[in-house]
């Protein structure tokens, strides 16, 4: 296999962390750059907008109080009898 | 003492690897290359489909 007897200079305890780390830096350095020069990426890994809206509009629009509940309700003060 | 493997003449230095073992070391490291790189493809591809990349 061509380039088998570098092996043979390089100390394999050495050289494979080497390469192992020159990938794992490199492609993280890739993602960190896309992940910081681009804004769909971002939006893609909070989840997709369409699915952010229709959360939205399947949220209650007023929470039903349980009953025994203390409910607290302002009133206008009668100045006018 | 010595070290037996020293006088060995199949043995290269400084690693004191042979050649045999040298290439088999390689061909470990390109099989774990291709495998991930295999994965990697695929999961390009997945995030070509599922997400807005290149549209």
């Amino acid at each position: 296999m061509i380039y088998g007897k570098m092996w043979l200079h390089v100390k394999p305890s050495v050289g494979i962390p080497l390469f192992l780390g020159a990938v794992a830096v490199s492609s993280f350095a890739v993602h960190v750059a896309l992940l910081t020069n681009t804004t769909w990426v971002k939006r893609f890994l909070n989840g997709s907008d369409a699915k952010k809206a229709a959360l939205i509009e399947q949220a209650p629009v007023a929470a039903v109080p349980d009953p025994g509940a203390t409910v607290l309700v302002a009133a206008r003060p009668q100045t006018d009898r | 003492m010595s070290d037996p493997n020293r006088s060995d003449p199949n043995r290269v230095w400084p690693t004191g690897l042979t050649e045999p073992e040298a290439q088999e070391l390689h061909r470990h490291l390109i099989q774990g290359t291709q495998i991930f790189g295999v994965i990697a493809a695929f999961a390009h591809l997945l995030a070509y489909i599922y997400s807005p990349w290149l549209k």
